[in-house]
């Protein structure tokens, strides 16, 4: 009897196990990110004798990747509200280093300094730094906005040449350049709690659930994925789909500023040619993995966050299995085409 | 050559597209085949062009039976069938699109261009053609096309050539060169079967007709001793008016004005009004330019000139934001292309159109939302399971009755409604008609794109019948018959084909 009860429940379980798998992006996206952090547990070595030292190497490790990907995971979120849309957006990488150049070139505490210049200094300064940047970050992603939507151009043109186009010139004019940013402004990213520098950590996960609530309650947010299922029927129940598309590629371009000054302010400087560059296909990566449609209509916050965090937690694992770091770039184009095979079964089922 | 179509019989599933028809064209004259949408005209001549196959039936070709399997067998016995979806490549010059599938090559596998080119040349001369053909293909307009298309046809030997509505997208000057282009044809004993339901080109360029009602032969003769009347009542059957939705109802004020419209050859000079309670009825047969007309008013097209009112105040509509806020609500055809959207459930699809309405700072008034959901899932008998299920889970009749839901709880003024009862099942349908007379009876200016002349009558007060984006005719309720409707849309008003303007 007790042997027949348990057999049940197995079953049980078994069945709604596999209808979750087969119907849920989000479940089968989490359960591979769990394995993948069994494996990673694994690997760092668990043992009962040592748990102090382990749990803090594990929570180090943790902190480590968190932080080290939050300013691609801004990103990532941004890039996901744009595939929604039925959309790309290539120029993400361009426009942190512009907005980047933009943000140390009004901090710089040089002669060449803008806001010391005007004789702005200390917290005033920085905050005003910021807000410029982040209404740089957004002006250039509105621009990328009008391009498409005013001209009629198709995204992956105009960002493929803003792309080219927002980090050319930034390079150009701050070509001898070397800004110095004040102290002052690194603890934005570098401030210590509990021995941990988890700063950007919050930062992200704040602007997620934000983007959540967004993305699940607002008008704007639900407009998105009528915009990216199906621009016809959006156009013709009155949702603006011009303005929708527009604003899309704006709040990328904020998220990028926010991503930006995230980059800036943990090491203090900017590398204009190669800070950036290939973070538009680590976030296209991310929200793809994370169940995102390329075809449009289809996408969470959460998806991508986990898409994010499988990224990263393979990396480290390949890291720290001691994969050949020219083999690592290959485990990544194989995790992508299994998320992306994983879901096509799953829209058939 | 003579081909014959005997006794042909043809159904889908339960509904029997082709009944017993039988069906002639013999080289040297042009022969038309009419009906209503619906009647059978495209089934039959895809069997002959072998892209379906007859049920039962023969096909004589010079009194040979043949079978025809494909559309290749068709053409290899001569016959030719042109589309009303041209079938050139837009980015290929005029000569290579006439060899596409059977390219000329020199030795190596390489094109032959020059000769291509040359015989493409001695075609146009023997038809009196005066295009260049390194011309692309883009660059021409949709007679030049279609003027490609018959002479590759007439370069692949075709001596039987079947034009689907040919000059339904055409202007009137275009109209006037592809006739000429079959006339050089007729004289070069060439025989033509031209699908259309345009009475009065009928008459004026066929020598014989067959008229299809639906699926059956209703009627065939000779042009020269019919008149376009006569054709239309054949077309529509006896005058049907039963089941009128009779309802008395006083006409409040005037809402809507459309003062000389135009666009393009969309649509040009329309002018008319729509009161408070009142259904209006626009019809009109494909190409006739009431969908253009009612988008650009909702602000999805555009308008070239012309003024539109609304309650009596100038109005431009720069966008369907712009339309939806001014209190214009539109239920567009073709439900999976422009009314449903497949990613989001049923109850965002229901409220889509009230979400910037019922906002707060952006965020959805779920609430709210849910409570007028639910009203309107009362009111129009919805049937259907959970609300966050999927859109496709629900009946072609249901997901109609959401698409009407999500303007319904937008309160609109005026409510244009594009062919309403598309794919929706006769149940459904009444009830749809149901709905449309209780929003006349809330005020509601009604306006009703429909190409089914019965559905015009049964709901309408008033209706507007179009022609190549002209109105043609209006019709209050007691002058409106399926013979009147037919006669004016087949744009029998206009006494001889014109000169475009």
């Amino acid at each position: 009897m007790q042997k027949n009860k348990n057999q049940n429940t197995e079953e049980g379980f078994k069945q709604w196990f596999l209808k979750k798998w087969s119907t849920e992006p989000l479940f089968s996206t989490a359960i591979a990110l769990a394995i993948m952090i069994i494996l990673q547990t694994w690997s760092l070595g668990f043992d009962y004798d040592s748990f102090g030292s382990w749990f803090f190497t594990w929570t180090r490790n943790w902190v480590n990747i968190l932080r080290n990907n939050s300013a691609v995971g801004l990103i990532a979120l941004g890039m996901s509200f744009v595939i929604m849309s039925a959309g790309i957006d290539l120029s993400v990488g361009s426009t942190l280093v512009a907005v980047g150049a933009a943000l140390m070139m009004l901090l710089d505490r040089g002669p060449n300094g803008i806001l010391i210049n005007l004789g702005i200094e200390g917290i005033p300064a920085i905050l005003i730094a910021i807000l410029v940047s982040l209404a740089f970050g957004y002006f250039l992603g509105n621009l990328n906005g009008i391009l498409i939507t005013r001209g009629g151009i198709p995204p992956f043109v105009v960002t493929l040449a803003t792309m080219k186009l927002y980090r050319s010139v930034t390079q150009h004019f701050m070509q001898g350049y070397n800004p110095r940013v004040p102290m002052e402004f690194l603890p934005i990213s570098n401030f210590e709690i509990g021995g941990y520098r988890i700063m950007p950590i919050f930062y992200w996960l704040l602007i997620a659930g934000g983007l959540y609530f967004v993305s699940k309650r607002t008008t704007f947010g639900r407009q998105i994925i009528a915009v990216g299922s199906n621009e016809n029927s959006a156009n013709l129940s009155g949702v603006n789909v011009k303005k929708v598309k527009r604003r899309v590629y704006a709040i990328t371009g904020l998220l990028v500023a926010f991503a930006a000054i995230i980059q800036v302010s943990r090491i203090g400087s900017m590398d204009y040619a190669n800070a950036g560059s290939g973070y538009e296909m680590e976030a296209i990566a991310a929200a793809v993995v994370g169940g995102t449609s390329m075809s449009g209509g289809r996408g969470t916050v959460i998806g991508t966050i986990l898409g994010v965090l499988i990224i990263a937690v393979m990396n480290n694992l390949l890291n720290l299995l001691g994969v050949p770091p020219f083999l690592r770039e290959a485990f990544k184009g194989l995790i992508l085409l299994g998320a992306v095979l994983m879901q096509k079964n799953q829209k058939t089922a | 050559m003579k081909i014959e179509m005997k006794n042909i019989y043809k159904s889908f599933a339960a509904i029997e597209a082709v009944k017993d028809v039988s069906f002639s064209a013999e080289g040297g004259e042009v022969c038309a085949l009419i009906g209503e949408n619906g009647a059978g005209k495209s089934t039959l001549m895809n069997i002959l062009g072998g892209v379906l196959s007859a049920d039962r039936g023969e096909i004589l070709v010079n009194g040979q039976e043949v079978n025809f399997y494909r559309p290749a067998d068709s053409l290899s016995a001569g016959i030719a069938f042109i589309h009303q979806e041209l079938n050139l490549i837009n980015d290929l010059p005029i000569y290579e699109n006439m060899f596409i599938g059977r390219e000329l090559k020199k030795k190596g596998g390489i094109l032959d261009l020059e000769k291509m080119l040359d015989k493409t040349q001695k075609v146009f001369d023997e038809m009196n053609i005066k295009l260049d053909p390194k011309t692309m293909v883009r660059e021409l307009d949709t007679s030049y096309k279609q003027i490609v298309e018959i002479s590759r046809a007439i370069m692949m030997d075709a001596s039987v050539i079947i034009m689907d509505e040919p000059t339904t997208s055409l202007t009137n000057q275009e109209i006037k060169r592809v006739f000429e282009m079959m006339e050089t044809l007729k004289k070069q004993n060439v025989g033509i079967v031209f699908i259309s339901h345009k009475l009065n080109e009928v008459i004026e360029f066929c020598d014989r007709y067959s008229v299809l009602r639906n699926g059956e032969l209703v009627a065939e003769g000779l042009v020269k001793d019919v008149d376009v009347d006569q054709l239309a009542r054949a077309m529509v059957g006896h005058e049907l008016r039963t089941n009128t939705l009779q309802r008395k109802n006083a006409q409040g004020k005037e809402v809507l004005r459309a003062d000389n419209l135009s666009y393009n050859n969309d649509f040009k000079n329309i002018s008319f009004s729509v009161h408070q309670g009142e259904i209006l009825g626009v019809t009109g047969l494909l190409g006739d330019g009431r969908q253009e007309l009612f988008q650009a008013i909702f602000g999805s097209g555009q308008i070239e000139s012309g003024e539109l009112y609304l309650n009596d105040q100038k109005v431009e509509i720069k966008n369907t934001t712009d339309a939806l806020q001014k209190g214009i609500g539109y239920l567009p055809r073709n439900r999976k292309e422009n009314g449903i959207i497949k990613d989001m459930n049923i109850f965002e699809n229901a409220s889509i159109v009230t979400w910037p309405i019922f906002d707060n700072w952006g965020v959805i008034d779920q609430e709210k939302q849910k409570q007028k959901f639910e009203e309107q899932v009362e009111k129009l008998r919805i049937k259907m399971g959970a609300k966050s299920d999927s859109i496709n889970s629900l009946s072609g009749g249901n997901q109609q009755k959401i698409v009407l839901a999500k303007w319904l709880t937008a309160n609109p003024d005026i409510f244009i409604l594009d062919n309403p009862t598309q794919g929706v099942d006769v149940g459904s349908k009444e009830d749809i008609y149901d709905i449309i007379l209780e929003l006349a009876k809330e005020d509601i200016a009604v306006v009703i794109l429909s190409s089914e002349a019965k559905e015009i009558i049964r709901i309408c007060d008033r209706a507007l019948v179009m022609y190549h984006g002209v109105i043609q005719g209006e019709l209050d309720r007691d002058k409106m018959t399926e013979h009147e409707i037919m006669r004016l849309a087949t744009g029998a008003g206009v006494n001889s084909v014109q000169e475009g303007t």
